[in-house]
């Protein structure tokens, strides 16, 4: 049997190794010290995403919002996707369906429309966010992430905004399936649903930019007519019964 | 083939097949043994000795790695002289040599710039709409290059590499980060990805092996962020927030790691880049991720000045 150490133990001396020995001891207090200050911070992705912050806004979500996804069992596996969801002013519904749909899907999911302004760009971009550029998109497809983009915000929640043909146009180039999902969420309550319809397909072949202005028209079809489906939220209150929008009444 | 990265360059080019002879040009002699390359000795200065040279030995592929970035060996105003310098004799040499096939340029990701609303995650087909200083050197040395391809028809690649971390490769970004202290941006504290010495080595010879005409990104995968770098490092993390920013820079500075412009902008703004294409550009993928870079970083031993036993002068 040989000793890996004895070379170690022959040529070093008893003070030599009680110096060595303290200068350890003195490198780990230093380690505890440093250590607790950047706690709790997880790695970062290729984009900046930080998935121990994601999980952690999924749990603070999960004490307002009891969200339902249905439909994700269409989307891929593997392959990138764009999914297009309709949004409503300041309810940042895209960061949502993104945290939901990464937690019903158990597969990273990316949302489109962060700021670039610290520090509201900086922590958009740890949950996952991108900018609204077709490349910055694109270059997420191309690599098999999930992407999901909003509709221009509206007011009322039963009407979809312009679908930006530009994002659409990054799934056109990299052959990515485009997917329309609604998203509805009760003002008053703790219900909250993402619906993912199926994939949107262009009817006509087109060979140049029609293709995804058709496309971006027909996601936003799609997504009024889920929303439809929905039937809107129910408030619990008389509210409902005023035929005042699609807040129920129907 | 004087600095950490040329001399690694001309190493694994010694190696290769399909390289006859091989000859370089440098202001410092090459740091590794290196056993069949022609030598010479010049300053980027002595246009007519570079001239002569090269046109002299005509060679197929010429691979310009001559680029000082500002506070690695040399202040930014002399970095960038001496880069340009070197880029007009060197590339204008080239351009006069009939046998030229190919030149494969050093370029950074830093030619991306990192201005508001710029993509956080550029491939090559991204505008090069430099930020910094540094970047708007590198962007220099590829547009003389695409001119001179274009002009003589030739091919023309650029390695826009990441900032490379090796054991001897002078950064101003790992000297900073291997400081006790190291301040970042409390408010952003975005990420960014390096590249390693090896990796980037083997990319400028592929690129020359293939006659490649076309830039090609080569960063490690992953990223990380300040925050995350200095607590792998077990570095003390000292948050700033904006006009502290000033005398950060200066007591860097003073104590050793200088912090230039594109550094700066790193720790503010962050500094990626999409290396999906290296593969079909330059036939591999990086192994090494930002983070294990990183920790190469921390793992080289550190410079330990032993005092003279006996003071003889």
């Amino acid at each position: 049997m040989t000793d890996s150490t004895y070379e170690a133990r022959v040529i070093t001396l008893p003070v030599e190794r009680t110096l060595t020995a303290a200068r350890r001891r003195a490198a780990e207090a230093a380690t505890r010290q440093v250590a607790p200050l950047g706690g709790g911070i997880g790695g970062v992705d290729d984009w900046g995403r930080d998935p121990s912050l994601v999980k952690l806004s999924a749990r603070l979500g999960r004490l307002r919002w009891r969200t339902v996804v249905g439909g994700q069992q269409q989307l891929p596996t593997r392959a990138g996707a764009l999914i297009v969801v309709n949004s409503r002013h300041y309810a940042l519904s895209a960061v949502w369906a993104a945290i939901a749909l990464g937690e019903a899907t158990g597969r990273t999911v990316r949302f489109a429309g962060r700021s670039d302004v610290a520090p509201i760009g900086a922590l958009a971009r740890r949950l996952g966010g991108l900018l609204s550029r077709p490349d910055e998109v694109a270059g997420a497809l191309r690599a098999g992430e999930l992407v999901v983009m909003g509709a221009a915000p509206v007011f009322h929640p039963r009407r979809v905004g312009r679908v930006d043909h530009r994002l659409v146009g990054a799934a056109v180039a990299t052959q990515t399936a485009v997917f329309p999902a609604a998203t509805a969420s009760s003002p008053l309550g703790r219900g909250a649903r993402v619906e993912v319809g199926p994939a949107a397909r262009s009817r006509r072949r087109r060979r140049g930019p029609l293709t995804e202005l058709e496309l971006a028209d027909q996601v936003e079809r799609r997504i009024g007519q889920l929303l439809d489906e929905l039937g809107g939220t129910q408030t619990g209150t008389p509210l409902d019964w005023l035929p005042l929008s699609g807040m129920g009444g129907s | 083939m004087g600095g950490d990265l040329g001399s690694r360059v001309a190493e694994r080019l010694e190696q290769e097949s399909w390289v006859g002879s091989l000859m370089g040009i440098d202001v410092d002699p090459p740091r590794r043994r290196l056993h069949r390359s022609e030598f010479h000795l010049m300053a980027p200065t002595e246009h007519d000795r570079i001239v002569d040279t090269i046109t002299a030995f005509d060679p197929h592929v010429v691979v310009h790695i001559s680029v000082w970035e500002p506070y690695s060996r040399a202040t930014p105003g002399l970095a960038r002289r001496l880069t340009d310098d070197a880029a007009t004799s060197i590339l204008g040499a080239a351009a006069e040599c009939r046998a030229l096939e190919s030149v494969v340029v050093r370029s950074g990701i830093e030619v991306y710039g990192r201005a508001r609303g710029a993509p956080t995650r550029p491939d090559e087909a991204a505008d090069v709409a430099p930020t910094s200083d540094y970047g708007r050197m590198l962007a220099g040395i590829e547009t003389t290059a695409a001119a001179i391809g274009a002009r003589i028809g030739v091919a023309v690649s650029a390695i826009r590499m990441g900032t490379v971390l090796g054991p001897h490769v002078p950064s101003p970004l790992g000297r900073l980060l291997r400081m006790p202290a190291v301040p970042f941006s409390v408010l952003a504290d975005p990420p960014f990805a390096v590249a390693e010495d090896i990796e980037v080595a083997k990319a400028f010879v592929e690129a020359a092996r293939r006659r490649l005409a076309e830039p090609v990104n080569v960063v490690a995968n992953g990223a990380i962020t300040t925050l995350q770098a200095l607590r792998r490092g077990r570095r003390v993390p000292v948050p700033l927030l904006g006009p502290d920013w000033r005398i950060a820079q200066l007591v860097s500075g003073l104590f050793g790691a200088p912090i230039p412009d594109h550094v700066l902008e790193l720790l503010h703004r962050g500094r990626l880049a999409d290396n999906s294409r290296m593969e079909e550009l330059v036939g591999f993928r990086p192994r090494a991720t930002t983070g294990e870079v990183i920790d190469r970083l921390y793992a080289w031993p550190t410079v330990i000045r032993i005092p003279a036993r006996e003071q003889v002068a």
